[in-house]
């Protein structure tokens, strides 16, 4: 049976309002009927049922789904790579709560603009029976009926005022494949972006991240014995830290380093630790306490980065070198002392 | 025979009595909603200002295009040269690029408030100045969000705050107010944007609706169809309801992490339990004159006289005396309580405010915003007059950067070191960045604004059909419908 659809555009809404009655007397039923107008009129004023709402309720679960998420980026992520921080918990709640917030409400009205576009079908790609004028004040009443219905129709829409009538042939009622098409690609374009970031942050994906850390001037002067990394801690690539050594890598303890490193040794240290590095020099009972025997154990027992700590900062009564010794120089100085052991 | 309420409310006859007729034109000039006309027309006074182009526009134009792209060079340069180039120096590291980042995300406050809070409290006056308050909003926040960028130098590295795990090794902790900031923008801009963009959905049809070529096919498509349909306004509705309720806890929550950035540190001058409140009223503050400003320039260039009347101004010069008095309220408890306690840094911090080398700029301050708009904005004739709200607009502008400017560079320049005191001057880089970003808001607005339609008019219209008279006794009163809900 073949439909039609008729849309008849009215100045105000009283006599839209009676003519829409006289239609649902006719028997044209509510759902058959569509008004569309340049601003919200309430339903009650034309006299037609509430149409359904549930725009806030897909708001609500887009608010359940922000607050997963947010739970994931806080907890998740901190429960699966924990990051240490100063003895602060992995997890704090006050901070946890702003994220929460933020997620949640994030999702609430992302999920509101789109509950918005999926309720409305839109985007409309198909042509709809539409008239310009409905933007410049006018209402339209659009009634879908049977086509030998038609004529009375509209001549009930003519004699209750309404003016430049307009009449199609329905399509066919059916689900758009442009819409489909649409949404489907929206879906995917989120899905494929997820997944390359996903795949980019578990190393699937390899992309050199340009950190600079390798090539910076890693001294680990101020870190002091390192500790190896917990072993759940995220995988670390590149140069790897164990237990004792320094973070940089320091010059190797070649016999041109130590020459060097004793060259050195004679300018800068041996006026206090004197010429054998035995804390015997003219200047030694100068000082209280006096300057360290560097062949002694506890001396020889320092880790190598200890020693660049205390060459570079100084400690107790020496004063630092940072400024007679580069950061090479320091590690033949090093390498140096380490041949003075008893 | 035709009954009053078969003829539309812009054919309606005035009344047949002289007096009662010319009350009604009265409120007919003071009111916008009660001075209905013919939609076509109302709908080619918004449209019409977008095809002007004259010199003007076109000089306008060009002047912030070129003062954008001097910020683009700028920015470049200092990315190859290094953040050594700014004034930036011990102990001030954080100085203008963060400035204007607070003073940009304040700006970003008002339009949000205007068009969510009025729009729940059904403050009616609202209607035509939702759009240009709620496009400052976006623009600001996007200017706003350049600047932490622009800030660390390092902008190419911007990916290092996505929280995720990666080879990169490191990644952000949300025990951070950095962090903190950086989701609360996201949140704020993506939903200020859908904020505005629904509202104007029903502009979109209209305008797709009188315009061909180019812009009728550009409508089309940013429509995303709408017909006007009882669903349709429905589901709108429900929608800007949504976002009105849950975009101002968000608006309040985004300066008050901004403020958060600097009560969290221990800094003489920041270490303060009030910042949160305090800075979000100077955000609204700035905001409000920042929309009074759009408003009176929109005005003036696409000759919006029709919709933007005395009533708007007194409207929002009212509330711009509110929130001066309320920043006041909460700048005097941010002040006692350390000159209360007496703790040695903040003594110094006071001195140098009240009588040394940044006296002059926290006088300003005090004058701008404060002694300004106490004796000028209680009356309604200063708030009406448009070149007079213009000016205090500007000045609160000027109280309010040099407000964060105070907090910012000027109060790091002191703390419990007295051998590490500083004194941060803006160097050329940062002066211009900053020129250029304010350039890059107009330059946003002004192409916004001839493209897409200014006022809202459906939510005009609707005024208009809600609003009407209703006589008692000798008098003519204003009146309006709140149908259901």
């Amino acid at each position: 049976m073949a439909e039609v659809q008729i849309l008849g555009l009215f100045h105000e809404a009283t006599p839209t309002a009676d003519t829409i009655g006289i239609l649902r007397q006719l028997g044209v039923p509510d759902e058959k009927i569509t008004v569309m107008s340049g601003i919200p009129y309430r339903p009650e004023m034309l006299g037609r049922p509430r149409p359904r709402r549930r725009v806030a309720l897909i708001s609500l679960i887009g608010a359940g789904l922000g607050l997963l998420t947010g739970l994931f980026l806080t907890f998740g992520i901190f429960l699966l790579y924990p990051l240490e921080q100063g003895g602060q918990p992995i997890t704090p709640i006050p901070p946890t709560l702003i994220i929460l917030f933020e997620t949640i409400m994030l999702g609430t009205m992302w999920a509101a603009f789109f509950g918005l576009l999926g309720e409305n079908r839109f985007p409309v790609f198909k042509s709809q029976l539409y008239d310009p004028r409905i933007t410049e004040g006018h209402i339209g009443v659009l009634a879908e009926v049977e086509a030998a219905l038609a004529d009375q129709v509209e001549s009930i829409l003519k004699d209750n005022g309404a003016h430049h009538l307009r009449r199609e042939t329905s399509s066919p009622r059916r689900t758009d494949v442009r819409l489909t098409a649409f949404w489907a690609t929206v879906a995917g374009a989120v899905v494929l972006l997820g997944a390359v970031t996903l795949l980019i942050a578990y190393d699937v994906l390899k992309i050199r991240f340009p950190t600079n850390m390798a090539e910076q001037d890693s001294t680990a002067y101020l870190q002091g014995p390192r500790r190896s990394a917990p072993a759940e801690a995220i995988p670390i690539q590149g140069p790897v830290l164990i237990d004792g050594q320094p973070a940089s890598e320091p010059v190797p303890a070649s016999a041109e380093s130590v020459q060097r490193g004793k060259e050195l040794f004679s300018i800068t240290c041996a006026v206090c630790h004197g010429p054998a590095g035995d804390g015997n020099s003219p200047l030694s009972g100068f000082f209280t306490p006096r300057p360290v025997d560097l062949t002694s154990t506890p001396i020889q027992d320092l880790t190598d980065s200890e020693i660049y700590l205390v060459i570079t900062q100084g400690r107790g009564g020496m004063p630092n070198m940072a400024e007679n010794l580069g950061p090479a120089e320091r590690w033949d100085v090093i390498n140096y002392v380490r041949t003075l052991a008893k | 025979m035709e009954t009053t309420h078969d003829v539309p409310i812009w054919r309606r006859p005035p009344p047949e009595d002289t007096e009662l007729s010319h009350q009604l034109e009265h409120e007919r000039r003071q009111h916008l909603l009660l001075d209905p006309r013919y939609p076509l027309d109302i709908d080619g006074g918004v449209l019409k200002p977008m095809y002007r182009h004259t010199w003007r526009f076109w000089l306008v134009t060009a002047l912030l295009a070129g003062l954008v792209l001097l910020f683009g060079a700028i920015w470049t340069t200092q990315m190859i040269l290094g953040l050594g180039i700014t004034g930036l120096n011990r102990p001030v590291m954080w100085a203008l690029y963060i400035v204007n980042f607070v003073y940009f995300i304040g700006i970003g406050h008002a339009g949000t408030f205007i068009s969510a809070a009025l729009r729940v409290l059904k403050i009616e006056w609202r209607r035509p100045i939702s759009r240009a308050a709620e496009t400052l909003t976006v623009f600001a926040l996007i200017a706003a969000a350049m600047f932490p960028v622009v800030h660390v130098g390092r902008a190419w590295k911007a990916y290092w705050l996505l929280p995720i795990p990666t080879q990169r090794e490191i990644w952000p902790s949300y025990h951070s107010p950095l962090i903190w900031d950086f989701t609360a923008i996201f949140t704020y801009l993506t939903c200020s944007i859908l904020f505005a963009y629904i509202g104007l959905l029903p502009d979109l049809a209209m305008a797709r609706d009188h315009t061909i070529g180019w812009r009728h096919r550009l409508y089309e498509v940013l429509a995303l169809g709408w017909r006007g349909t009882e669903r349709e306004w429905a589901n709108q509705e429900t929608a800007l309801n949504v976002f009105s309720y849950a975009i101002i806890p968000v608006m309040f929550s985004v300066h008050t992490i901004v403020s958060w950035d600097f009560a969290m540190a221990v800094q003489p001058g920041w270490h303060s339990t009030v910042f949160g409140p305090y800075f979000v009223i100077g955000a609204l503050f700035s905001g409000a004159g920042a929309v009074i400003m759009a408003l009176v320039l929109i005005r003036k260039a696409m000759h919006l006289e029709y919709f933007l009347r005395d009533e708007h101004f007194d409207g929002m010069g009212k509330f711009l005396l509110l929130l001066s008095l309320t920043w006041a309220y909460f700048y005097f408890n941010d002040y006692l309580v350390p000159w209360y306690g007496q703790e040695p840094v903040e003594k110094v911090l006071h001195q140098l405010l009240a009588t040394g080398s940044a006296a002059p700029l926290w006088f300003l301050m005090i004058f701008c915003n404060v002694v300004l708009p106490w004796t000028t904005l209680w009356s309604r004739r200063v708030r009406t007059s448009i070149p007079a709200i213009f000016t205090i607009s500007v000045l609160i502008q000027v109280g309010m950067y040099l407000e964060r400017y105070i907090i910012i560079p000027v109060t790091l320049g002191r703390n419990e070191f007295p051998y590490s005191w500083g004194v941060y001057l803006p160097n050329w880089p940062e002066s211009l960045i900053t020129v250029g970003a304010f350039a890059l808001i107009g330059l946003l607005y002004v192409l916004f604004s001839r493209i897409f339609p200014m006022i809202p008019v459906w939510e005009v219209y609707e005024g208009q059909v809600l609003q009407g008279l209703r006589r008692i006794g000798r008098a003519l009163v204003p009146t309006k419908a709140e149908p259901g809900d």
